[in-house]
């Protein structure tokens, strides 16, 4: 009976293995066009999308290049602030909200928390008329202020939650020594959370790559587009130069994929836990 | 929790004396986070509300109206049919948009051994690293009406009659607008099936295989309930990016042709960027908020067991 059981079984993991590539390989279907793609030159793409690329013309990722970079510059000039004024922010008040007794805790702690059921398109317009009015379209503030709003909301969620499962002898021993706040936080909490905000870190990484109607309203300087407006405006440009658009489309990937190849264990806990907000 | 709200004050009493000072500390530490969430996140969600009543034009004075703009867009033929269009997008997201990542985390498990599970799951989820504009342009690429991949396939199979423009023509529009990201298993939902399976004993599986149920029999009376309380959240989330839908039809389609595709986002932002009326748009944004908020509120508060209550709010 149970070799029977087994037996079957094994011959079945074929069938699952089958299955499971089939997916894999409709998944990632789209981006092998891409990388294919990206090396033919408009001849070969017109004579067949499908056919394989030869002879390769890997020129196109020149042309590409130089258009695109400004883009990738401009974004991970944008990710890096959006990372480093989250990062204080949020680390600070979750630190406060965690060990600190004070009037009004539960009450601001709300408040902020509550953010959270505010879908972002709701605001769209309302934030749009503020930044107008505050003059600050077409500038790179105006890039940066919502995902460090998104990113202080959520950090400061995961953060505290974080600090609150830490023991507390840890801190109430360093209390103890004579150590200041600050040098509790500094040398003791930050150090801890390391792993937070590494995720946090992603998520905003991944959320300024995506956002799309934020800068696309915004910024209309060709000089700050980020990568997702730009590519639609360099698609604009290249709408026949299949070459060089598909070799665009890679490099613009590349920043993302590094991520997720090196620090998948973050970009995954980052997808799973950033799970409100824009896609 | 309980040994938290223990003062960590409390075994040195010297340090009782300042009581007051903590609480100047800590609002002065807050006062950052707050005043950017003040500005910046309550602001804008007041003032949208707030100026639904007006009409409002930025830099002028805005004339109240009372609920005009809610009945304005209330005989806003398009408006509705966005919402019709959303509802299609919701029930595709749930359904179609669920099978596959729910088959793929089925088989996953099934599989044996410790590293191809690893390997396949690394492999399953790789499309999420990419960037989703990037995603929706290459789609747009393969459903181009002359040089694109799928005409170019469906010729070469012999199915050349099926070819057509795909996005450009009303019938096939919404529905190859939504197969963007096909099979859609990289994404929030897998994680959450293959989390939930994995977690399940194995004792459990191989009960169920003696008692000689089929894997059939297994997914609806063992997996999918210990989805239940899972599924709630993924709906909820569902509802709340369904609601946002836009940035996909904005490039694919631009919400054509013939408004096909057209969602409220979509007509929300060409109300207030076309047509200059900020008032309807600011009252179209409370009202996709206040949807929003009565669905969570409906979704959070229905029993974990009671998912199907969500999808007939449709």
């Amino acid at each position: 009976m149970s070799v029977d059981v087994r037996r079957r079984r094994r011959s079945r993991q074929y069938g699952v293995h089958i299955a499971l590539t089939t997916i894999v390989f409709v998944g990632l279907f789209p981006y092998l066009f891409m990388v294919f793609t990206s090396l033919k030159s408009n001849e070969q793409y017109y004579a067949s999308a499908i056919a394989p690329p030869w002879p390769l013309h890997p020129e196109n990722y020149v042309v590409a290049w130089e258009q695109v970079r400004p883009y990738l510059v401009t974004s991970v000039a944008i990710a890096a602030a959006t990372i480093l004024a989250t990062v204080v922010l949020a680390t600070v008040s979750a630190y406060v909200f965690a060990r600190y007794r004070f009037v009004g805790r539960q009450v601001l702690f709300a408040l902020i928390a509550l953010l959270m059921m505010i879908p972002g398109i709701s605001s769209l317009i309302p934030l749009f008329v503020l930044m107008r009015d505050l003059r600050l379209l077409n500038s790179y503030v105006v890039l940066v202020i919502p995902h460090v709003v998104a990113g202080v909301v959520l950090g400061t969620l995961l953060i505290r939650t974080y600090i609150e499962q830490l023991p507390g002898e840890l801190f109430e021993a360093a209390q103890m020594d004579g150590a200041s706040g600050l040098r509790i936080f500094v040398q003791i909490m930050v150090p801890l959370v390391l792993p937070v905000i590494a995720t946090v870190s992603i998520i905003t990484v991944i959320s300024v790559w995506n956002d799309f109607f934020w800068p696309f309203l915004t910024v209309t300087d060709d000089s700050m587009r980020i990568v997702s407006t730009g590519l639609t405006f360099f698609q604009g440009r290249n709408a026949t130069n299949w070459g060089p658009l598909f070799a665009g489309y890679v490099i613009a990937s590349l920043p993302l994929l590094l991520l997720f190849t090196f620090l998948s264990k973050y970009f995954l806990a980052g997808v799973q836990g950033g799970m409100p907000g824009g896609k | 929790m309980v040994q938290n709200l223990t003062p960590p004050a409390e075994r040195s009493p010297v340090r009782r004396r300042s009581r007051l000072r903590p609480t100047l500390v800590a609002y002065a530490l807050l006062l950052p986070t707050l005043a950017l969430l003040g500005l910046f996140a309550y602001y804008p969600a007041f003032s949208g509300i707030f100026h639904s009543l007006f009409d409002w034009r930025p830099g002028f004075d805005s004339p109240f109206v009372g609920i005009d703009n809610y009945l304005a867009l209330a005989n806003d033929r398009l408006w509705w049919q966005s919402f019709r269009n959303l509802g299609l997008i919701f029930i595709f997201t749930v359904t179609v948009g669920w099978i596959l990542p729910l088959l793929a985390a089925e088989l996953l498990i099934t599989l044996r051994g410790s590293r191809s599970p690893v390997i396949y799951r690394a492999l399953l989820v790789a499309p999420m690293a990419f960037p989703a504009v990037v995603t929706v342009l290459l789609w747009q690429a393969i459903y181009h009406p002359n040089q694109g991949l799928l005409n170019e396939i469906l010729g070469s199979i012999g199915l050349g009659d099926f070819a057509r423009n795909w996005l450009g023509t009303p019938d096939s529009a919404l529905l190859a607008l939504l197969f963007i990201g096909f099979p859609f298993v990289a994404g929030l939902p897998f994680l959450v099936f293959l989390s939930v399976l994995q977690n399940i004993p194995t004792e459990i599986f191989e009960a169920a295989e003696l008692d000689g149920a089929g894997r059939l029999r297994r997914l609806i009376s063992i997996d999918l309930p210990l989805m239940a309380s899972q599924l709630k959240l993924l709906i909820f989330l569902a509802t709340i990016s369904v609601l946002q839908y836009g940035f996909a039809a904005f490039l694919a389609t631009g919400g054509g042709p013939d408004n096909a595709t057209l969602v409220p986002v979509l007509r929300m932002l060409n109300v207030a960027f076309q047509g200059s009326d900020w008032g309807i748009a600011a009252a179209m944004a409370t009202v996709l908020f206040t949807i929003a908020l009565i669905l969570s509120i409906v979704i959070v508060m229905s029993g974990p067991k009671n998912t199907k209550g969500a999808d007939d709010e449709r």
